[in-house]
């Protein structure tokens, strides 16, 4: 069920009234691809984007940020947080990112909140864009469940007649939160929807679901299962003869959370900063401890141990996929290696 | 980033700002390593249990995680034991009775001494190893009709290289713990045992198999060897604990940098039952 029909003209003011108290971010088109970037209007964003390169995690985890400053003063100190508490809108994110959305929500508030993570998205509204057929090949989000988002948003969009850029194409609309619905009904924009529209909205389902292929050829639910007889594989070791262990496919994963801390120090050198930035469990540090010992010495153990987190583990540890079949690592990779590829080809082993 | 603004002074504390902690004592244990005692500048005690560990920050220069060496029985201080290897580790080794350092836990699942009261005890410590097991010697000994009989086995590479000293002295002569420790490779004044630390397994009395909590510490080859003599003695492998060290940066299950298999070494660890890491193959390999 739709909760209102809205023009595409009649989105894009209600996007600009939304930037006098917000700053605004979604999708523009630079050349032939399409980035997350902060924009000053309405029309600079591109809703009918296919992917974007980055996906919009930067915009509540950004790739670096300090978490505090800090003043030594007589031996002490003292330190002061920083937040992020800009309101801030997200227009045009795809079922996908929203799934991946949900995993970064989770991981960074249970069992110790992560503040900083958490200001940010507490400010942040959140309008989706769904996708009516595959955004590029490869994707395999149809795979992954997570071509449909039905929560961790605030508002979705449904475009439901094809004429692309027009301003009168309607898109179906249903509200995720409260704000969302606020936001709309406040503006008196959008009308109800019509037996008709309703039906429109059924067909374009059905639409979507005939245009998504599935790659992987068998459910995902069985991936944590493959996965646990997959360990002693000799393709990880195949596969990783060609891996440059550059870190690329962690940095373009909407769903890659790790990071790194370190201290940044004023001229001053009374005061500084403590700085977080996203790390990658593919770079060969990574699991190295004093005296030099690592942990996962081996690119293939690497590579292993990346494919295992989005297969298996986080899901077995959140209850919610750690990966959500953008794909964006597999575009990322410059040695060509690809995650359904594994997938099917440990599948094939039996 | 400018534009982001800092918290008024008044705070909750956020999940990565370290508290204000003092030195007030400092000991050279070796060449490498010192004991540092701490009181947290706010007066409260930090409230951990043995075998739990701390990220010890100094600002400008960075945070890295050290095991708790003392145990919460003796007071509202707390013990760290550090070895000199690197850029904080150094620094810390530049601290003096006075200095400030900012502290952030107490992290992670120490030992379940609940579990192990009414029981005897067995602890096995290689190395440095010994200091996250202090902690639990400590509370063993201040809680000692708790416990039933105490077997404390100990072995460093040279005597150049053996920590706690005076604590080694104390536990020879103590009648409530069975203390034997060894050296791998003795100098000329050494005067006691030498060899591999599983060679004190010949010092033990039977043990009751059924009846004994072990604890390991130490170097992962030492672990191995050290399990096969006590699953030798049919000890169950959920009465086996171990401590790992993993890298880490957060301590608080997000940076991912701690994870061995599917577990947070920092959440679920560092004390683990040797049963569950089992099916772990990062575990201990
Ligand atoms: C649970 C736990 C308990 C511990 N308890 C104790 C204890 O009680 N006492 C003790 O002395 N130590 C303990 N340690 C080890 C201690 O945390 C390390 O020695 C410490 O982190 C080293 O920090 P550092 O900044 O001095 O060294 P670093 O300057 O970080 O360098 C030391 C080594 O760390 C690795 N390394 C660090 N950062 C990087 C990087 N960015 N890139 C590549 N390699 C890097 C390298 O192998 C390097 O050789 C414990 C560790 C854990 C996980
Ligand atoms: S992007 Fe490709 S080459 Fe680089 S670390 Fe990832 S798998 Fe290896
Ligand atoms: S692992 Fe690859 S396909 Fe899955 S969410 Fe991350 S970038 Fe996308
Ligand atoms: S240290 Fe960061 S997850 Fe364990």
């Amino acid at each position: 069920m739709l909760d209102r029909i809205i023009t595409r003209g009649r989105l894009v003011e209600l996007v600009d009234e939304l930037a006098r108290t917000r700053r605004i971010i979604g999708p523009v088109r630079r050349g032939e691809r399409f980035f997350y970037e902060p924009v000053a209007k309405a029309r600079e964003i591109d809703l009918e984007f296919n992917y974007c390169v980055y996906s919009p995690k930067k915009v509540l985890f950004p790739a670096r940020e300090e978490l505090f400053m800090f003043e030594r003063n007589n031996g002490s100190f003292r330190t002061k947080p920083l937040l992020d508490e800009r309101p801030t809108a997200l227009i045009g994110v795809h079922p996908c990112d929203i799934n991946a959305i949900r995993l970064l929500d989770q991981v960074f508030s249970h069992s110790h909140r992560d503040d900083h993570y958490l200001a940010r998205r507490r400010q942040l509204f959140i309008i989706g864009v769904d996708c009516p057929a595959e955004c590029t090949a490869g994707v395999f989000c149809e795979d992954m469940k997570s071509n449909e988002a039905n929560e961790g948003f605030d508002l979705m969009c449904y475009p439901l007649s094809a004429n692309g850029a027009s301003e009168d194409m309607r898109y179906g609309i249903k509200f995720g939160t409260d704000a969302g619905r606020e936001f709309l009904l406040y503006a008196q924009a959008g009308d109800r929807p019509t037996v008709e529209d309703e039906r429109a909205f059924e067909r374009y389902r059905a639409q979507k679901r005939a245009a998504f292929q599935r790659r992987i050829p068998f459910d995902v639910d069985g991936l944590p299962a493959l996965l646990d007889r997959s360990y002693d594989s000799l393709l990880w070791e195949a596969t990783a003869r060609r891996c440059y262990s550059c870190g690329s496919c962690n940095l373009s994963c909407p769903t890659c959370f790790c990071f790194n801390t370190f201290d940044k120090l004023d001229l001053t050198l009374s005061s500084g900063q403590r700085v977080r930035e996203w790390d990658g469990c593919q770079l060969r540090e990574f699991a190295t401890v004093a005296g030099g010992h690592n942990f996962r010495p081996q690119a293939a153990s690497r590579l292993r141990h990346r494919i295992y987190r989005k297969g298996k583990w986080i899901l077995e540890r959140e209850g919610i996929p750690g990966c959500v079949g953008c794909a964006r690592c597999d575009r990322a990779c410059t040695a060509k290696i690809n995650s359904v590829e594994i997938y099917n080809q440990l599948a094939e082993e039996g | 980033m400018t534009a982001i603004a800092p918290a008024p002074l008044e705070h909750a504390r956020t999940l990565y700002e370290p508290q204000p902690a003092e030195v007030v004592a400092v000991e050279k244990l070796t060449d490498l390593e010192n004991l540092y005692r701490f009181r947290l500048s706010s007066g409260e005690p930090l409230g951990h249990g043995p075998g739990q560990f701390v990220q010890m920050s100094l600002l400008g220069i960075g945070e890295c995680p050290i095991s708790i060496c003392s145990s919460p029985t003796r007071g509202d201080y707390f013990e760290l034991c550090v070895r000199r290897v690197g850029e904080v580790t150094g620094h810390i080794h530049g601290l003096k009775k006075g200095d400030t350092i900012g502290i952030r836990g107490p992290l992670g699942h120490g030992f379940d001494v609940h579990d192990m009261h009414g029981r005897d005890v067995l602890i096995v410590a290689g190395g440095l190893g010994l200091a996250p097991v202090r902690s639990l010697i400590q509370y063993i000994l201040d809680e000692r009709s708790r416990f039933g009989a105490f077997h404390l086995l100990y072995g460093a590479r040279s005597p150049a290289e053996l920590l706690f000293r005076n604590d080694l002295t104390i536990w020879r002569e103590s009648p409530d713990v069975n203390f034997h420790m060894t050296v791998d490779r003795p100098d000329e004044q050494w005067r006691g045992r030498s060899g591999v630390v599983t060679t004190l397994f010949g010092e033990l009395p039977p043990i009751d198999p059924l009846e004994t909590m072990v604890v390991i510490v130490g170097p992962p080859i030492m672990f191995k060897f050290v399990v096969l003599e006590v699953l030798a003695r049919r000890v169950p492998q959920k009465n086996v604990f171990c401590s790992l060290e993993r890298r880490m940066k957060c301590g608080v299950g997000k940076c991912g940098h701690c994870q061995a298999n599917n577990v947070y070494v920092c959440l679920e660890g560092p004390v683990f039952r040797y049963g569950e890491l089992k099916a772990l193959r990062e575990a201990i390999e």
